[in-house]
Formats: structure tokens, sequence, C-alpha cells
């Protein structure tokens, strides 16, 4: 039997996300460019524009804000959705839970406790802060290792237990332990050690050097290309890895890809700006509302760019006009996530396999 | 001589569960089994005895603890994960509820072993995708989310994945469970349909035993102590399926096809009459725990016929004789009776 098969459907269906992609690519590129526009030193609109055209300006003290400080912290905040969302989406898929997220699991959690201990335990011989580029690696590395440590509890945890509430709270069990940890850490460290640990707990997306940058970026890129490579894998898996593996897919290499990368993502954005939350549930379900779609070849460029975009907005309305002082991004993330999480227990009184 | 094209050998197979500590844990062992191609198998047994395990292990996704697994005379191991992929494919009891998924995009998953390291479907795949949806009857459905639609609907584009998936063997563990049951009996011809259109060996494990001895071309018993395999039909014959219930009060009634409680008859009545009212008479008085002697004159008896276009049933005992319109009306007067 041959089938004439229906183009037209088929076109209609993709012309629409096209449509999407411009509108969406559009509106980060634009947030991107009124994050720069937007601190807490008044800089005029028109000398913005000229310093962000390449320009010469009279002021050499804006030029200085805008490259050490506000482009930093808008390639932060663009770098820190796309990782953050992406690791919600991976995880939402692998445990096959709608609240699934990198803070909800326990994996920013994780990361901060391999950053605590790097920093209180390698203080004993040097300031982190005094290594330079070497420290920035040593704590993100720690991170990866933190939040890798978590995730592969919580696996061996989810190979017994199935019920998706019991896996959210033994995540959250997790979370408390490593704070715990960390406060019995903070405890015994000195206060050189103690000073440098809080300065690190209270880094924000402004508190991202173009060093730490350097690191941020390809740890970040690595996890993204990682996670664009697993597109199959993650359809595969929205399934059930019982049918997954009908089908031919390796499971175990496939979940130690999809950690990986995850660990790399939620780890990289722990280890420099604090954890953030809420950012990792919410943007995966606003993509599958805006895309329809739960084919990841959509959704995760969808999931990818809708971060950057909620992210950029978050740090926007951060910055009180007028006012010298931020509001905390946590604080924003979280009054933006926290109605579409309960939204999503809301609209499924079943919780099961909603993916 | 019949030609064999037998395509899965089961030889001297055990199964269960490896455990470390106190070494294996047989749930069936000594199974030989085979299918041919093109053959629809029926899996039969009581809950708990090991279908699903056997199924698993035949679907690749267990290791059977003991014996061999054949498919066209080549070890289970020796094939490459996609390439048994193309082989043999899996519906499993788990229902696939993920929102936002398309039916569309559920069957084509079904190209999995098929396409490369990236998924991206080719004409090839979209055409096989949509025939497989077109062969279960669902292919107005490829918009719909997999979620919002019925259960029966659900399993036809479960099937639909496994057609797309294109394999020789399809497992598939309790398909009607879930449905109701014109659904169950659409389903299970749809697997008949299949395997003689496509050519498909399709084993699935089921409780519906009637559906079964209609549709499948062999039958796979597990019983307690072994597993027989045969047509429906000579499992009847030599008596193997009445040992199914053997300790319960079912028995398999051979003419009808299907199993009936084991009565305590206390009491004797006899019955005249013939063909459907005759049965159903029948059925009813046995209900009412009754021993049914036809044509028995001398005990207390029942005359159905039909007068003038409409059935009449005349009780008959030493009190007299009394006409009822309805078998529920006799029913209410011998239960009273009997008091």
């Amino acid at each position: 039997m041959i089938f004439k098969f229906n183009h037209q459907e088929r076109l209609d269906y993709t012309s629409r996300n096209i449509i999407l992609w411009i509108i969406l690519s559009l509106l980060l590129v634009l947030l991107f460019i009124a994050d720069i526009f937007t601190g807490s030193v008044n800089i005029p609109v028109d000398e913005v524009w000229r310093i962000i055209t390449g320009q010469s300006t009279d002021h050499p003290e804006y030029l200085t804000i805008i490259y050490r400080f506000r482009l930093p912290k808008a390639l932060t905040a663009v770098f820190a959705g796309f990782a953050l969302s992406v690791s919600g989406l991976q995880m939402q898929t692998v445990f096959k839970n709608p609240l699934a997220g990198p803070y909800v699991l326990g994996i920013s959690a994780g990361a901060s406790l391999g950053v605590a201990v790097v920093i209180m335990g390698i203080s004993s011989f040097a300031l982190v802060s005094q290594l330079g580029v070497i420290g920035n690696w040593i704590i993100v590395i720690a991170a990866w290792i933190g939040s890798g440590l978590i995730l592969f509890l919580i696996l061996m945890v989810s190979v017994r237990v199935k019920d998706i509430m019991t896996i959210l709270i033994l995540g959250i069990m997790f979370g408390s332990a490593t704070t715990a940890i960390v406060n019995i850490l903070q405890y015994f460290s000195n206060e050189s050690m103690l000073k440098a640990f809080v300065v690190w707990t209270m880094g924000s997306l402004g508190g991202v050097s173009i060093s730490q940058l350097k690191v941020l970026i390809p740890g970040i890129f690595l996890g993204l290309v990682i996670s664009f490579l697993s597109v199959k894998i993650l359809n595969a898996m929205l399934v059930g890895e019982n049918y997954a593996k009908s089908m031919g897919l390796n499971v175990g290499l496939s979940r130690f890809l999809i950690f990986f990368s995850t660990s790399l993502l939620a780890g990289s954005i722990t280890a420099f700006c604090g954890p953030i939350g809420f950012i990792g549930i919410a943007v995966p379900h606003i993509a599958r509302m805006i895309f329809k779609t739960a084919n990841h070849q959509i959704l995760l460029p969808g999931t990818l760019i809708l971060g950057g975009i909620i992210l950029l907005f978050s740090d926007i309305i951060s910055q009180i006009p007028g006012k010298e002082n931020t509001v905390p991004i946590n604080s924003i993330t979280a009054l933006v996530g926290i109605p579409i999480v309960i939204w999503i227990i809301i609209r499924n009184k079943k919780l099961s396999n909603l993916g | 001589m019949v030609k064999d094209d037998s395509i899965l050998t089961l030889h001297q197979v055990a199964i269960g569960y490896s455990k470390t500590k106190k070494g294996n844990h047989i749930l069936f062992d000594n199974i030989n089994l085979s299918g041919r191609k093109g053959e629809l198998i029926a899996l039969i047994g009581k809950n708990g005895i090991g279908k699903s395990t056997l199924l698993r292990n035949i679907a690749g996704l267990q290791n059977v603890l003991e014996g061999e697994v054949l498919f066209l005379d080549k070890k289970i191991q020796s094939f490459k994960r996609n390439e048994f992929a193309r082989l043999v494919s899996f519906v499993s009891t788990e229902i696939v509820n993920v929102s936002n998924l398309k039916v569309f995009d559920l069957v084509s998953l079904g190209r999995f072993p098929h396409t490369s390291w990236f998924g991206k479907l080719k004409e090839k795949d979209i055409r096989q995708s949509l025939n497989a949806l077109e062969m279960v009857g669902m292919k107005s459905f490829i918009h719909k989310n997999v979620n919002e639609i019925s259960d029966g609907e659900r399993q036809r584009v479960m099937i639909a994945r496994t057609l797309a998936q294109d394999t020789k063997i399809i497992v598939l563990d309790e398909p009607t469970a879930f449905l109701d049951l014109p659904n169950k009996y659409e389903i299970v011809h749809l697997l008949n349909h299949l395997s003689k259109s496509e050519n498909k060996t399709i084993l699935f494990s089921t409780h519906d035993l009637n559906i079964a001895i209609q549709e499948a071309d062999k039958i796979w018993l597990m019983l307690d102590d072994e597993i027989i395999q045969g047509a429906p039909e000579d499992l009847i014959l030599s008596e193997t399926l009445n040992r199914i219930f053997k300790a319960s009060n079912l028995s398999f009634d051979k003419l009808k096809g299907d199993f009936r409680i084991k009565r305590k008859h206390s009491k004797k009545i006899g019955l005249i009459g013939d063909g459907l009212p005759y049965n159903w008479t029948r059925k009813a008085l046995e209900r009412l725990n009754y021993a049914v002697d036809k044509g028995n004159t001398a005990i207390d008896y029942i005359v159905v016929k039909p007068v003038k276009n409409e059935l009449n049933w005349n009780f008959k005992s030493e009190n007299g004789t009394f006409v009822f319109k309805s078998i529920d009306e006799l029913s209410l007067y011998l239960k009273t009776q009997t008091k």
C-alpha cells in the first residue's frame, strides 16, 4: 500500500513553528539588548547605543560599566536560562516527572556542597579567589561532582521507587541533608574561609566576572551539545525505559549521557550564581504549552530559547529603576515559576507519567 | 510433510529473577516452546505464574536463567541491540500517558532502530508510520494527543508503533487488560488479522480465554508444573484446558468453549422443550441450583413451548400446573417454593 503523503498537513505544522522561532529569537535579542540598557547606574540610552555599536564615547566609565559588568551579566542570564531550563527538561523526561528540576531534586544543593567543600577545604591552604582561573575551574568541577553525586543517588532510588511524589520528597531530603552538611562545614571553618564562602553564596547573575565566564560558558556549551546530541534518546525515554529498551536504546549509556549533561548544566550555574530556583521546572512546561508537542526535536530548542528569555526578563525586572540595589534574582524566578508549578499540580490531579 | 517455518524456539528455558545472595529465584523451568511465521499465539495462565516474565525474556528485556531462546536458529544473545529491535517489538502493560505527545510522534518512535543518531524521520519513515496507523484504523488520529484518546484507541496506537518498528515478531503483555468487552474482541481480532495479512508472529498474554480460543492459532498454556502448546481446539479435545483452574470451582464446557462454575445441585427437575428456549431455561434452572433432567416427567417438571408467538413456561407438580410468561416469573415462583 502506498499513501499519498499529506505534505500540506505537515507544512502547516512546521510553518507555525517557524513563525514562533522568529518571534522568540527576536524577543531574546531584544531582551538581551534591554538587559544591557538597564542597571543601577543611569546611562543615557544613546550612550549605550553608541557603545554597543562600537562608536566612540566621551564617557570611558560608561564603557567600563557596560563591558565589565552589564555585558557579562546579560551573558550570564542568557546562559543560566539555557542551562537551567534544559536541565529541567531532561530531568522531567528521564524521571517521567512533571515536577522534576535541578532545584527540587536537590541537584543544585549537591553543587553547593561541592563548592562548600572546596572553598572551606582548600582555603586552609590558599583562598580560592587568589587562584584566579584555576580556582574557578576547581569550583566548577567541584559543583559538577556534587550535582552528579546527587543525581546518581536519585537514580538509585528511582530504580526501586516508582512513585513520583516519593522521589520528589527524597530529592528535598537530599537537598536538606546537603544544606545541613554545608552548615556544619561553616561551623568548623575559620573566619577567612567563612568569608570566602559567604561571598560565594551571595553570588548572583551580576557577580560573575569575565574570567569566570570563560569557565562558565564552555561548561554550559558542552552540556548543551550533549543534550542536543541526545534528542532521539530523550524522545525514546518519554515512553519509559522498557519501551525504549525494546526499541534498541542502550539505557545505561543514555542515562549516563543525560546525567553528565545535566550535571554540567546545573552544576556550572550553581557554581557561579548560587542556586536559582523554579526556572528548571517551569520553563519546559511553558515550552510544551506554546509548541504543543512532547517531541524533543522541537521542545529542546524551544525550552532553551524560552529559558534565556525568561531569565533575561527576570533580570530586567530585578533592577528597580532609580534604585541602586537589585532584588535577588532567586526571588523573581520564584515568583515567576511558582504559579506555573501550582498550575501544573492543579491541572494534573493525577501526577503520573506526565513527563 | 509440514513445511517448517519456525521463527522462535525456546529450549529448556528457565525464567525468574537472578538474586545475588540466595542464588536464582526460578519462577518456571523446563520451558520448550516454538512459534511459526504468521502465527497468533496466546499465552494463558494464572496470575503470578510468570507470564509477564516469560514475555520479557522473549522480548529481550530480561535474560533467561537457563536454556536458550532462539530466533531463526540464532541465539538471542548474539543479536546486536539494533538488530534485535528490528526483529522483535514489545507492548507492555504500562500505559503511555504523556501530555502533548502526538499520536504520530508516538508511532514514529517505532522507527527508532531504523533512523540515524538524531532520529530525523525520512520520507520512508513517515510513510511507514502512516501506513501502520492506517492498518490499525487510526490514521485520522495523527494530530491527537495520546492522553486524550480512549484506552482502546491507545492500544491500537501502541500496536501501530510496533508495526512502524517493522519487526517479524510482536510481543504484547495483556493487550486487552484495560479494555471493555467489544474492544477486547476487536483488538485480538486485529492481531489475528495482522498476523495473517502481514505474516507476523504475534505473541500475547491474556486472561480472556474464550477470545483466545476463537482467534489464536496456538495457545501456550502455563499450568502449575508444565507448559503445553497446541491449537486451541486440540487443547480442548485433549481435556488440557480443564487443567488450568484445577483447584477452583471452574470447569471447561467443551461444547460451548467456555468456562462455567461447578455447581452443587440440590434438587432435580425435569425439563421439556427445544432450541434456544430450552437452553436458556436450563441455564436459569442451573443458576437456581437445580439439576436438570431432560424429559423426566416422573418428578416436578417444566414444559417450555411457544403459544401464539409467545413463550409459555408450564410448571407441573403434584399441586397442579402453573403457567408463567417469563423466566423471571418462573424463577420467582421456584424460589418461594424452596422456602
